[in-house]
């Protein structure tokens, strides 16, 4: 596999670069501090074309390849996890089922507002008692003959305080467990949907993590997406991209910490030298960046397989939970080389430890990732 | 309205430049080149004035084909038309020599657009000459008006009306057009690329423009029509370590106090 980018993609990628280190990096702290969600930036990356990075550019789009994208993630996420997460969120989990599973009109009505980065999107799967188990959720879709009525609450929605399209899902045949799921297009502001408080988080405390709350919604009967009852695949695939965008965002945070460590530990001077002239120094970080590549050559190799149309799930899982693991890791040891400054919140490090461990738990928790893995080993080796 | 912008490649001001003791040359192995600030800025404004107010925006410099790159990137950021203006004889032109290769460009640019130009933008210096001389320059050889330091245009009966920064504020100066304005730091930034002008401007054609296309006189540029010579390039002195006062028994703080007061007012910087 060869994952160079053309020079079209890479002048992209560098002007995102430029971009990020003049207005998103120099804001990360004060988003973390005050749980401020970037809006300023998610409107600019929207007008640059951004949020809409992979998608056709008859759907609105940049029309660029899902290697670009991943790369534009991992990028931003170098300089704020919070602002990755918002436009990961938005792209993977709510544009992307919509451009696979969406009837025409629904792209024309939702894709194409979404991928030019005018409205924001959120996906809500998760409830209070179903998470990774999908069919425990308790939201359901009646069919109530011109529209669908919905009733449940979704909880720790990203972006859902600002997102204005919602992909939901929703049992429309209890009984049937997966096979009883189907996906949905909810706008903001229908009547009987709302999104009530806010998730005081760890780590990216800068994006809108909220419940969302269906009290007889009615929806159109035309915001179905996909096929009635096909909904657990939908969420399923949508997941398999979204944990490609997560990995991308945890090789991000981990890069960004070892550049930062590597800069400070050149000016730390302890007994006379620089403290990056120590071997324990140089050693450590020698196998952090090692693991950082291992995890970012995973991630392109997930990324290029959804791209070519092969089978990426296990592809995907392995990624994300390689990278999510090393970025814990990585960013954990990175505050320990700075030491005591490093604790403190007057320096980034122990931010990037916060925001790191999130990687290992939404989008599917590392368990999960290795039940996706082991079945995939059990599926494809016989006895 | 038909608007120019004047650009200049320079070297990335944000690093530190050392001269190369053997050459007196700044060493410039690996420093960026990019578009000079103050040109970025001046085509923001243009392009903002071409959005409220209609028209195209042209982008000329004088450069080698590295420039190229620059080009693109104000295609990118607004210019509809870019040029590169090259000739070997142009090396070492001073201001004085650059501001009539340019008043030559500016001719020739209006033959190829079919249109004169309203307003000539330059930003108010290069941030690595730092004589920002070529925009007054340009103007006295197009017999036009002029004013530096802008940093707002509106259009008004007969010209336009300009915001000139001074030191306690700014005046509104109307200007005739065709004029020439030197662009100041506006209350604005630069626009960001999108990714589609973005793609767009790297597939643009640069057209080349020379001396022959030009007509210009062999002994008006390069150093044989420049009135400036460059003797030597020296980097400024290191600061010296300054002066500790600390109050002692003996001097106490209002006797400290007292005596740095009088060194800052012998140093008349009080």
């Amino acid at each position: 596999m060869n994952f160079h980018f053309s020079e079209e993609e890479q002048d992209i990628l560098d002007a995102l670069r430029d971009y990020c280190e003049k207005e998103v990096g120099p804001k990360a702290a004060e988003i973390d501090e005050e749980e401020k969600f970037p809006e300023e930036a998610r409107k600019q990356l929207g007008e640059m074309g951004y949020m809409g990075i992979y998608f056709p550019e008859e759907y609105g789009g940049a029309g660029l390849t899902y290697l670009t994208y991943i790369a534009a993630c991992e990028t931003i996420a170098e300089y704020c996890a919070t602002t990755s997460v918002v436009l990961s969120a938005h792209e993977s989990l709510c544009a992307w089922p919509i451009y696979k599973y969406g009837t025409e009109e629904q792209k024309q009505k939702y894709l194409v507002p979404l991928a030019s980065g005018e409205k924001l999107g959120a996906f809500g799967l998760t409830e209070p008692g179903a998470g990774t188990d999908a069919a425990m959720q308790k939201t359901t879709a009646t069919d109530d003959g011109d529209h669908w009525t919905l009733n449940g609450s979704k909880i720790f929605i990203t972006n859902a305080h600002y997102a204005d399209i919602f992909v939901i899902f929703a049992m429309t045949e209890k009984e049937k467990g997966n096979h009883g799921i189907s996906a949905f297009i909810v706008e903001k502001g229908t009547p009987g949907f709302s999104v009530s408080g806010h998730e005081k988080k760890m780590g990216i405390r800068g994006s809108s993590t909220s419940e969302l709350i269906f009290d007889d919604c009615k929806i159109p009967k035309e915001n179905l997406l996909g096929e009635y009852n096909k909904g657990f695949k939908v969420a399923m695939t949508t997941l398999d991209g979204g944990r490609i965008g997560i990995a991308a965002q945890a090789v991000g945070i981990a890069q960004r910490a070892i550049i930062d460590t590597v800069k400070y530990d050149k000016q730390r001077i302890q007994f006379g030298k620089p403290i990056w002239k120590f071997q324990n120094t140089q050693f450590q970080l020698a196998d952090m960046q090692t693991k950082v590549d291992a995890a970012r050559l995973l991630l392109y190799r997930a990324a290029q397989a959804k791209q070519d149309g092969e089978p990426h799930s296990h592809l995907a899982a392995m990624a994300k939970l390689f990278a999510a693991e090393t970025a814990s890791d990585v960013t954990r040891r990175c505050l320990q080389l700075i030491g005591g400054f490093g604790y403190t919140r007057d320096y980034p490090f122990e931010r990037y430890m916060r925001d790191a461990k999130i990687t290992e738990i939404y989008e599917g928790t590392s368990e999960v990732q290795r039940m996706v893995i082991s079945g995939w080993l059990g599926n494809t080796i016989e006895a | 309205m038909e608007i120019l912008v004047l650009i200049k490649q320079v070297p990335d001001d944000s690093v530190d430049i050392k001269l190369d003791p053997a050459t007196g040359a700044p060493k410039l192995d690996g420093v960026t080149p990019v578009t000079n600030a103050f040109d970025t800025y001046a085509l923001e404004m243009a392009a903002r004035y071409k959005e409220a107010n209609g028209g195209t925006v042209t982008v000329a410099t004088i450069g080698d084909d590295a420039a190229v790159s620059s080009i693109k990137e104000c295609l990118a950021v607004g210019a509809d038309k870019g040029f590169l203006i090259k000739d070997d004889s142009f090396a070492d032109s001073d201001p004085t020599a650059k501001a009539y290769i340019l008043s030559k460009a500016v001719a020739k640019l209006e033959e190829i657009n079919g249109a004169k130009f309203d307003i000539v933008f330059c930003g108010r210096e290069a941030t690595d000459v730092a004589n920002g001389a070529v925009a007054v320059k340009l103007a006295a050889d197009l017999c036009v008006g002029v004013m530096t330091d802008v940093i707002a245009v509106d259009p008004a009966d007969g010209g336009v009306d300009v915001q000139q920064q001074t030191d306690t504020g700014y005046n509104v100066i109307g200007l005739a057009t065709p004029c020439v304005v030197a662009v100041q730091k506006p209350d604005y930034d630069p626009r960001y690329p999108t990714i589609k002008n973005k793609m767009k401007a790297r597939k643009a054609q640069v057209p080349v423009i020379t001396a022959a296309d030009l007509g210009t006189e062999a002994d008006k540029v390069g150093a044989a029509g420049s009135l400036t010579k460059v003797l030597g390039l020296h980097e400024p002195p290191k600061r010296e370590a300054g002066i500790k006062i600390v109050p002692t028994k003996e001097e106490p703080i209002a006797a400290v106090v007292t005596r740095a007061v009088g060194m800052m007012a012998e140093a008349k910087v009080l």
